[in-house]
């Protein structure tokens, strides 16, 4: 999980995605997600999946980066699915659901700096909630690093190898309890930071307007038509038949997006 | 799998509408207790050590499909209300990243809040009944307990979710004959747009028969987590155990400093107590 590229990718990229609002941009992924929670057929799924990473890489969002995030959660749905499902179908339902929520989480991620998609959140919750929120991700960055300095210099030092799992499982404990203790003294620090600055409670967030009310239409227009086509295809018994037409759509989409993607370039 | 890797539209509407309404609840009773810390110290302080758990949860083992998860030292460190802040803030930001369900936040809150909690207080009830110099049987012994009732939490969430999660084959192609088949013959209103079948007008046998096609296997489920869960709960009891003991070692105020546990040998003296 290298979140330190879903930073830079929010804050340093230009994309169409990048230059809507980011209000814009989480409706749309809340609409996105009503449509992977509406949805009942694995193809339909399928569809919507390869759709969503066409519209990804058609507006040259960084696919290798995204892809592998997005992937991760197929590894715990097919536990899941194997474990609950009552059927082959249900259980790629379970996979493709998971794959498909997490594209729309991530591609909201990769486009909107991490302060934008939880200022709507600091709104509705209460004020110590909303500011660690925004510490959290802060420390986050710090202590991945941090832990990563650790690993390297213990495997430097061969600490960890295959070959003595219980020497390696010591020196990550130890790197974990080190990192417990840096934690704390970074905690401290930000204390006498926020005494400094007369902090009182309520971290506020400039909330950024849209750059481009095309962008903010055409997020919000894609989102509208994967949810009614989810909704269709749950309602109408008509459309059962067809769910092959979403899959091929999602291709279809998949292959103009990557093309749309390589002219831009 | 002490939080709920269950995928968005899995379980039936009500279930995780339900799970982010007693969230918000407990956030607003932990907020409100949390409070009595000043915030200041308790903002920096939630900040730091979710993020220590992220960080954990990003490392993962991949055969059985688990990850360390630091929440029995979380709720050492900070609490049961503000573990609960933490916890919330450490299910958004997996959700986030594509880590879990942003519907299931709710329910996950719940499940790690409780870790937090009962993990934290059976820490401290064990290091004041036998000292502090027994903190990493203590933990380890503490962090299986604490695992073990939470993915019973997990499994009773699923169980409650049984036959009413949207898990229908519904699908128009038929996975085991390979072909195309209209599911939806019953008619649009047994579709059922967010929850289970619309039963209506069935009998009880008739009920039950659509509930076994249809719902998530519990049995199946518990199974699984009951045979690979005690892995993972070893394997977090030990990492949990070397660094809360490595903790104690070289900075014991930390742990035991909100325990107000007394050490159990001579605090004066030489080791034998002699001054």
């Amino acid at each position: 999980m290298d979140v330190t590229a879903v930073d830079r990718s929010a804050v340093l990229g230009d994309t169409l995605l990048h230059r809507a609002a980011p209000a814009s941009k989480l409706v749309a992924a809340g609409l996105l997600l009503g449509a992977v929670v509406t949805m009942d057929d694995p193809l339909v799924a399928a569809g919507l999946a390869l759709s969503l990473t066409g519209a990804a890489a058609a507006v040259r969002l960084p696919l290798r980066q995204m892809l592998p995030l997005a992937a991760y959660p197929a590894l715990f749905a097919l536990v899941f699915a194997f474990a609950a499902a009552p059927g082959p179908a249900t259980g790629a339902l379970f996979v493709l659901k998971a794959v498909t929520a997490a594209l729309a989480v991530v591609t909201l991620m990769f486009s909107t700096p991490y302060p934008q998609v939880f200022a709507p959140i600091q709104r509705i919750t209460p004020t110590i909630v909303g500011d660690a929120l925004l510490m959290t991700y802060r420390s986050l960055f710090i202590l991945a690093d941090k832990f990563a300095d650790l690993q390297r210099a213990i495997r430097l030092r061969a600490g960890i190898s295959a070959r003595q799992p219980v020497r390696a499982a010591r020196a990550t404990t130890r790197a974990l309890g080190g990192l417990l203790l840096y934690s704390f003294d970074l905690s401290q620090r930000e204390y006498d930071i926020l005494r400094l600055r007369g902090y009182e409670g309520g971290l506020r967030v400039s909330v950024h307007t849209s750059r481009d009310r095309s962008a903010d239409g055409a997020a919000l227009a894609y989102a509208t038509l994967v949810l009614g086509v989810a909704v269709a295809f749950r309602v109408l018994p008509a459309l059962a038949g067809y769910a092959w037409i979403a899959t091929l759509a999602g291709a279809l989409d998949l292959t103009v997006g990557l093309l749309i993607g390589r002219r831009t370039r | 799998m002490s939080h709920i890797h269950i995928p968005d539209g899995v379980l039936p509407w009500w279930l995780w509408l339900g799970g982010w309404a007693l969230a918000f609840g407990l956030l607003a009773l932990a907020s409100r207790e949390g409070a009595r810390v000043e915030s200041r110290r308790a903002v920096p302080l939630i900040g730091a050590v979710s993020a220590l758990v992220l960080v954990s949860m990003a490392t993962e083992i991949v055969p059985i499909a688990y990850h360390v998860n630091l929440t029995v030292i979380a709720g050492v460190l900070l609490g049961p209300w503000l573990g609960a802040i933490s916890a919330f803030i450490v299910v958004l930001v997996l959700a986030l990243l594509g880590h879990g369900g942003i519907t299931v936040v709710g329910l996950n809150t719940l499940v790690i809040a409780s870790e937090m909690a009962i993990g934290g207080a059976l820490v401290r009830t064990g290091a004041r009944a036998f000292g502090r110099t027994r903190i990493r049987p203590v933990a380890a012994v503490s962090t299986v307990v604490t695992l073990a009732l939470t993915t019973t939490m997990l499994v009773g969430i699923v169980a409650i979710a049984g036959a009413g999660a949207a898990t229908r084959e519904t699908g128009a192609l038929d996975a085991e004959t390979l072909e195309f088949r209209n599911p939806f013959s019953g008619g649009v209103v047994s579709v059922g747009l967010l929850g289970g079948h619309d039963h209506e007008g069935e009998t009880e046998e008739e009920h039950a028969e659509h509930a076994d096609e249809g719902g998530l296997s519990v049995g199946r489920f518990a199974a699984v987590v009951y045979t690979l869960g005690p892995l993972g709960w070893l394997l977090e009891a030990l990492v949990t155990a070397g660094v809360l003991g490595y903790v104690a070692r070289v900075r014991p105020s930390l742990i035991f400093g909100a325990m107000r546990v007394e050490p159990q040998y001579p605090r004066y003296g030489d080791e034998h107590g002699r001054h």
